[in-house]
Formats: structure tokens, sequence, C-alpha cells
């Protein structure tokens, strides 16, 4: 039940508490065997301490539902939980941005695009699709059970083996799967323009490139494209 | 697309509320989004071709906690709407520019979603705050039912902007390639630019290095 819980933890996303709501509501079935049950003083003290100020990778949050949860039922101290909940912010946050963000993202994105342009674009669809849930919905499962297996000393899990060496090979993986995309998307989506036409837009991604990386690296992103389509739409239109 | 109007939406909103809400499966990816967008329209290949130039700008973007989130997702299905059915990619261009101005809306109205769901929780401050669990299940439905009320808005928005864009282009057939052709090439600029601020000046920058040598030799011999 927490698990799927887990699956809608940022509906309640606001700016005092980030995911504090959204994490209460989904370890409230694992609090519910307190002693007491749902009526009872410890329940609602755990819940009062679960809905404060949380914050983590969506995915990972789960390592501290279930850290959390067992901790409660161990009756710790509740400055223990606090502390425990508190101390697990950072990590997860960067940890999953690091792994999920910056490594399983690209590197899917990277082969989906490859794929549309190579096959069609369901099939690069279903790829994408298949590859990032393979990884996401199993990170989420394995959070969740790292957490209540090893409570307070869940930050173990973070250290382990196989999530470091997937650290170390998710970044250079979605770097190079992104890079081979980049010329195989470019040469599809060009094939009805000529030559030159072609040209002129290698030259256009150049210019775009240094800019969005180099020279004005914090006008980027939608902004940048918005700017770009609407010069381009003013020239198309008086052309 | 009228006939196809009421599915669009419906599409839409799953993938508005897929953004955060509701999973992160990743259907709100405009690879995905434009794709059934234009299953949807009977034009898949339509639908991909847009998704694919917005999924580049997408790359651009880690959506990290409170992050702005542009709404790629909604602004593919606009975006498919729009070019579904035009010849060849000269509905690419404009499409993509109703694309990122959807996202754009989406990224707004996620602004007020928050907004809305910080007042919630001031609101019940004090029942959160003893462990109430109604006020708990209230704050997350609200805050639910608000990215719901988003997403429906912004795609019900984005497909009266593409039925306009379609049957009034903005622009002449010259000036259509020449729209498309300077989105496509932002959009490659912008995600190269985008891995390339990732990745660092380490190894990383090594492997997009080797990985663009081995896109561009697949493209010269195939």
């Amino acid at each position: 039940m927490s698990w799927l819980r887990t699956l809608l933890l940022q509906a309640s996303w606001n700016d005092d508490r980030m995911i504090g709501v959204g994490s209460a509501w989904a370890i409230e079935p694992m609090l519910r065997a307190l002693p007491g049950g749902r009526n009872g003083p410890r329940y609602r003290a755990a819940m009062a301490r679960a809905t404060q100020f949380f914050n983590a990778h969506p995915y990972l949050a789960g390592m501290a539902i279930g850290a959390v949860a067992r901790a409660e039922h161990e009756d710790l101290p509740p400055e223990t939980v606090r502390r425990l909940r508190h101390a697990l912010v950072g990590p997860l946050g960067s940890v999953g941005d690091k792994l999920i963000w910056a490594g399983v993202m690209p590197t899917a994105v990277g082969i989906g695009l490859a794929v549309c342009a190579l096959t069609s674009p369901i099939a690069g669809a279903i790829t994408f699709l298949v590859l990032y849930n393979a990884v996401h919905l199993v990170t989420r499962w394995w959070a969740l059970h790292a957490g209540w297996e090893r409570g307070r000393d869940v930050s173990r899990a973070l250290t382990a083996r196989g999530l470091k060496r997937g650290l170390r090979i998710v970044g250079p993986l979605g770097a190079l799967a992104v890079g081979f995309a980049l010329p195989v998307v470019g040469e599809w989506l060009a094939r009805d323009f000529s030559l030159r036409a072609q040209g002129n837009m290698v030259l256009v991604a150049g210019l775009a490139a240094a800019f969005a990386g180099w020279l004005i690296p914090r006008f980027r992103g939608l902004r940048f494209g918005l700017a770009a389509a609407a010069i381009a739409l003013v020239v198309g239109w008086v052309w | 697309m009228s006939e196809q109007f009421g599915w669009l939406l419906v599409w839409g909103t799953v993938v508005g509320l897929d953004l955060v809400s509701v999973g992160q499966f990743m259907i709100a990816r405009p690879i995905v989004a434009g794709a059934v967008a234009g299953v949807i329209l009977g034009d898949p290949l339509a639908g991909g071709t847009v998704g694919a130039v917005l999924e580049l700008f997408a790359l651009d973007v880690l959506p990290v906690g409170g992050v702005r989130y542009p709404d790629y997702g909604v602004g593919a299905v606009a975006a498919a709407a729009t070019a579904a059915g035009a010849p060849g990619v000269l509905g690419t261009g404009v499409a993509v520019c109703v694309g990122l101005a959807v996202a754009y809306l989406g990224e707004v109205g996620m602004r007020l979603v928050r907004r809305g769901n910080t007042t919630d929780v001031r609101r019940y401050r004090a029942m959160l705050d003893q462990g109430d669990l109604t006020s708990v299940v209230t704050s997350h439905a609200r805050g639910l039912l608000r990215d719901a009320l988003r997403s429906i808005v912004v795609t019900a928005l984005g497909l009266i902007l593409a039925i306009a864009a379609y049957r009034w282009p903005p622009v002449t057939v010259q000036g259509a390639v020449l729209v498309t052709l300077v989105v496509v090439g932002t959009a490659l600029g912008a995600a190269a630019g985008g891995v390339v601020r990732a990745v660092g000046r380490g190894a990383g920058l090594r492997w997009f290095g080797l990985g663009l040598a081995g896109g561009v030799l697949w493209v010269v011999i195939s």
C-alpha cells in the first residue's frame, strides 16, 4: 500500500514542507500497526512528525519512509526519528538526481530518440518507456524495502556496491547515448531538406549549442527555445 | 482534429498529471506524449517528429525538486495536433512553436498549483502538526485535483491554439521551411549545450564526444 502511495508522493508539493505532506500520506499505512492503532497517541505523534518538512528524490523517498516507519515501530525517541528524517534529505536528493535525472533519464532518452529516428516514433517511445521504467519501478521498490529492512542504519544502503557502481556507469552512459542520438536524430529531422538547408541547420545548431552551453548558460531551455521560435516566426512571417 | 479533441484532452490531462503528481512514469516526456497524440490523430510520424524536437529541448532541464517545470508533454500534444496532416516537415516548425508556448503555459500553471498547495498547508497547519489524518488526505487530494485542473485547462488552451495555427498558418511555405530549420537547429544545439553543461569537462565530456563521433559515423555510412 505504501509503495503505491509513493507514486503520488508529490501531489501536494508546496514551498513550506515540500513533499512532507505527501510522505505522511505514503507512510500512513505502515503506521497503522503501531500500538493503539489509528486512534492511539503513538500513531498521531508519528503522523505529526511525518507531516513536517521533507524533500528527496521522489523515487528514493521511499527509503526515508521505510526507515522512519521502522524507527517509529522500534519506539525510538522522537528527536532521533526527526534527525533520521532530516539526515536523509540531502543524500537521497543528491543520489537520486545523479542516478536518475542525470544518468538513467538521458540514457533512456538518447536510446529512445535513436530508435525513433532509425525505426519509428512508436518504437522509440516504447523503448524509452520500457528502459526507463524498468529502473524506475525497481528503484522505488528497493528504496522502500531497504528503508524498512535497515531502519536507522539505512545510510548503509546508499553506500551499497551495486548503487555505487550504477552511479559510476549511468553518467557516462547517458552522455554517450545522447551524443550518439544527436546526429542520428538531426539527420532524421532534416530528411526533407536540401543539402544547403541541412548545412544551415547544422550552423544554427552550433550557434545554439555555443549560446546554451558556454556563452549565456543562464539563458537556456524553454526560454531559449521560445526566443529562437519567436525570431524565426517573425522572420518567416516577413519573408 | 475536432473529432479527436476529446481524446486529446484526456491524453493531455493524463500527461500533465504524470509530469509531477502521479507516478512520473515519464509518459509526460514529449517523445512519448507526441507519438501517442500522433497515433490518436492518425499521423504518428508527425506526432513523433514534433515530440522528438521538443524532447531535445526537454533534455536541457533536470526536473529536480522545486525547479521550474516546463510542461513539454502537454506541449507535445498540442504540437502534434498542429502538425498532424501537414505535408512533410512543413508543419513541424510552427507546431514546435505552439508546443513551446504551451509548455510555458504549463509551467505557469504549475507555479499556481504549488502556490495553492502552500496556501492549503498553511490553512491546515495546526491540524497537520497534530498528526490529523483528515487534513493530510484533504491537502493531498486538493493538490491532486488542482494539478488535474491545470492539466485540463492547459491542454484545452493548447488544442485551441493548435486549431488556430492549423487553420490560419502564420507563415508562408517558404517561411515554414525557415521556422522548421531554426527550431530544429536550436533544439539540437540546446540539447548538446545542456549535456555539455551537465557532464562538465572531465570524462563525461569525452564520452559525449565519443557518442557524437559514433553518431556522425553512423549517419555517414548508413
